[in-house]
């Protein structure tokens, strides 16, 4: 049994060797890790790798897992569910710099530009408030504006579409 | 002594609070938005009342509501916490007029001192440091604009009614001016109700150093010492100790005499606390007084050993204040993280949603006060701010020790924090010196790329999470797991049905 997981953009692939009530056996590309793993509760794990003891704590939402072990952070993906690219941190894509997003859920305070306007890098488009603060949305291109997709006083989520740009001819 | 106290206030400062009057026997009413109903704060009161829509406006500022649900339940008093309506004069003056006690100093010094302004005018007349350039609010753009060309770049524009950083900016050129403004009157309106901002000249590299600050009704004040928060990162406080490394004795006292006096001529009662800039040459300038229980008050309890939350309540309900200047001691040394909901490896955006998984740190010499539990949401309308993580030590490098592990120790899953950002500041060899300026983080922070992971943990991370995906997807074992849960009483209880008979 394979399994695959993408994280910050590299893609992980891990086979189930062999288990038993001791020992689970299973590969990562060429290493071979064998611990011994029991589950304390739902999202806690206690790992004895030899007698190293580890305790790991793991819990999925929406295809991504989120692990944190002696003080680190991982964010683990199901490649299945990569649509855009942004779930699993691949980076911006010149896609991402014309089609403008939210960046987190939030509330759209101010447009700042209209449609068909001429925009220059790092020039302000929106501001979006979260938790109280204010967030200036830039371009990170010369460009117009095409189209605008977000009103002020508007709740938005992730990964809304804000404002889509055209490049510059 | 009151029997019932009111908490305007959500999160973990009103789960601190409501803990602080049940251990003087005292029963809580909280209040609660429509996105709240499930918080903490809720769960931790004797009573819980409705207050309206999730917007803030609407709830934790409203005004109406708030005193109406004060009066529905018989509280005697509000306790306001920080922020929302903790330093809106309006508000005093409205319980003053409905008969209850407002947890916090009068009216008339709450005004005096919520207005930046004429209180920077009165402390100067009183012959207390003020910073250079102050000056009152201005009618328009074009004032402002003069008025900063005449106090020199770079200037800082400040909201009149709060702190906290809403609504303040820093202008390094006069073109910034109009659109530094424009922003800071829109979040000061947003946070406070009111857009009215200031221009006062920013001192560059200087130390933010504050007293904590205890008066009674009768006019008799003392300090509990100070608290160095110059660790900020967009003038809003990451890191916060006492004692503070950049104060002598004889600067402690000169500057705790002054705070004092301070309280004195603003006619305060109640806890407070007076902000002062210290600058590399050991002068010092009164900022402001924040006139409510800081975000980082508990620093100031574990080396004092006093309850502030306790001491506000006592003084409001009109005891004298029995402690004696010289019998406060400091005790070894405090440090705070304050746990932000926000994502340091995307420019500290907020980040909300889910806490899928919450274990904070325990042992000795370690406090949590928190808002937050295990399967709670973090809603998109408030401050960001989850919970703090104060540790006490013998002294500054072992405190500085006992908050690396615990932040180690600290697991949150699904809500992105800055711990891992918090641990390089502590780990930092110039904040282990105690070279604390509030420049700290744009100095050696404006570049910071996360923390180093390691390939072995990642491994484990990989492994444990198939083991997870495995357990769940087989159609044999319903509760996610093939093996008996050995903690949970569920496993021993048998076979059993929600509804069954």
């Amino acid at each position: 049994m394979d399994h695959e997981f993408v994280i910050d953009g590299a893609r992980f692939t891990l086979a189930w060797e062999a288990e038993d009530d001791e020992l689970l056996v299973v590969s990562i590309g060429d290493k071979i890790l064998r611990a011994n793993v029991c589950e304390i509760s739902p999202s806690v794990y206690s790992v004895l790798v030899g007698d190293r003891a580890f305790a790991v704590f793991c819990a999925c939402d929406r295809g991504i897992y989120h692990v944190f072990c002696n003080g680190q952070h991982f964010e683990l993906a199901e490649p299945d569910d990569d649509s855009d690219g942004f779930l699993t941190g691949e980076g911006r894509t010149a896609a991402d710099d014309l089609l403008i997003k939210a960046p987190m859920p939030g509330k759209v305070i101010k447009i700042n530009v209209t449609e068909g306007e001429e925009v220059h890098r790092n020039q302000t488009l929106a501001i979006v408030e979260a938790m109280k603060m204010e967030n200036e949305i830039k371009s990170a291109l010369d460009g117009v504006v095409r189209k605008i997709h977000a009103s002020p006083g508007e709740l938005v989520d992730n990964f809304t579409p804000l404002i889509e740009l055209a490049r510059k001819e | 002594m009151f029997k019932k106290i009111l908490i305007a206030n959500r999160g973990e400062i009103a789960v601190r609070v409501m803990r602080g009057c049940r251990e003087l026997g005292i029963s809580t009413v909280g209040i609660y938005s429509d996105a709240d109903r499930g918080s903490l704060h809720v769960q931790t009161a004797d009573q819980a009342v409705s207050v309206g829509p999730a917007p803030a406006v609407e709830s934790y500022l409203n005004m109406d509501r708030i005193l109406q649900a004060a009066r529905d339940t018989g509280a005697e008093a509000i306790h306001p916490g920080y922020g929302f309506l903790a330093e809106n004069a309006e508000f005093v003056a409205r319980c003053e007029d409905a008969g209850i006690v407002f947890i916090g100093p009068n009216s008339q010094a709450m005004a005096l001192v919520g207005d930046k302004v004429r209180s920077r005018q009165t402390m100067e007349k009183a012959g207390i440091p003020i910073i250079p350039g102050m000056k009152g609010t201005l009618p328009d753009a074009e004032s402002y604009s003069r008025e900063a060309d005449k106090i020199g770049y770079p200037v800082m524009i400040k909201a009149s009614a709060g702190g906290g950083g809403k609504g303040m900016r820093i202008v390094r050129a006069q073109e910034e001016l109009v659109a530094a403004l424009e922003a800071g009157k829109r979040e000061a309106k947003a946070a406070f109700g009111d857009e009215s901002v200031y221009l006062e000249k920013y001192i560059e590299e200087p130390r933010h150093v504050e007293f904590q600050v205890l008066a009674d009704n009768q006019g008799r004040t003392v300090h509990l010492f100070e608290r160095e928060c110059s660790i900020q990162r967009r003038h809003q406080k990451i890191v916060e100790e006492t004692p503070s490394p950049a104060l002598d004795a004889d600067l402690q006292v000169e500057m705790g005499k002054t705070a004092c006096r301070v309280m004195e001529v603003a006619g305060y009662n109640n806890a407070g606390t007076v902000e002062f800039l210290l600058d590399g040459r050991k002068n010092f300038y009164f900022l402001e007084v924040n006139a409510r229980l800081q975000v980082e008050h508990p620093v100031t309890e574990l080396v004092t050993g006093m309850d502030l939350v306790h001491q506000q309540i006592r003084l409001a309900a009109g005891e004298d204040l029995r402690l004696e200047q010289g019998t406060i001691v400091q005790k070894g040394h405090a440090i705070e993280c304050r746990i932000y909901a926000e994502d340091p490896h995307n420019n500290f955006l907020p980040s909300s949603g889910r806490v899928l998984f919450l274990k904070e740190p325990a042992g000795p010499g370690i406090r949590h006060d928190g808002g937050i539990f295990t399967g709670c949401e973090v809603p998109i309308f408030y401050d960001p701010i989850l919970a703090k993580l104060i540790v006490w030590a013998e002294d500054r490098e072992r405190a500085c020790r006992r908050m690396r592990k615990a932040l180690d120790d600290y697991v949150i899953l699904g809500i992105k924090t800055g711990i891992d950002f918090l641990k390089d500041v502590i780990d930092h060899p110039s904040f282990r010196r105690g070279e604390t300026t509030t420049n700290f983080i744009p100095r050696f922070f404006s570049a910071w790329a996360g923390p180093e992971q390691s390939e072995e943990i990642r491994d484990l991370a990989l492994l444990t999470a198939a083991y997870q995906s495995t357990r769940r997807s087989r159609p044999d074992s319903a509760a996610g797991s093939s093996r008996p849960d050995p903690v949970t009483p569920w496993s021993s209880l048998g076979k059993w049905r929600i509804g069954g008979k």
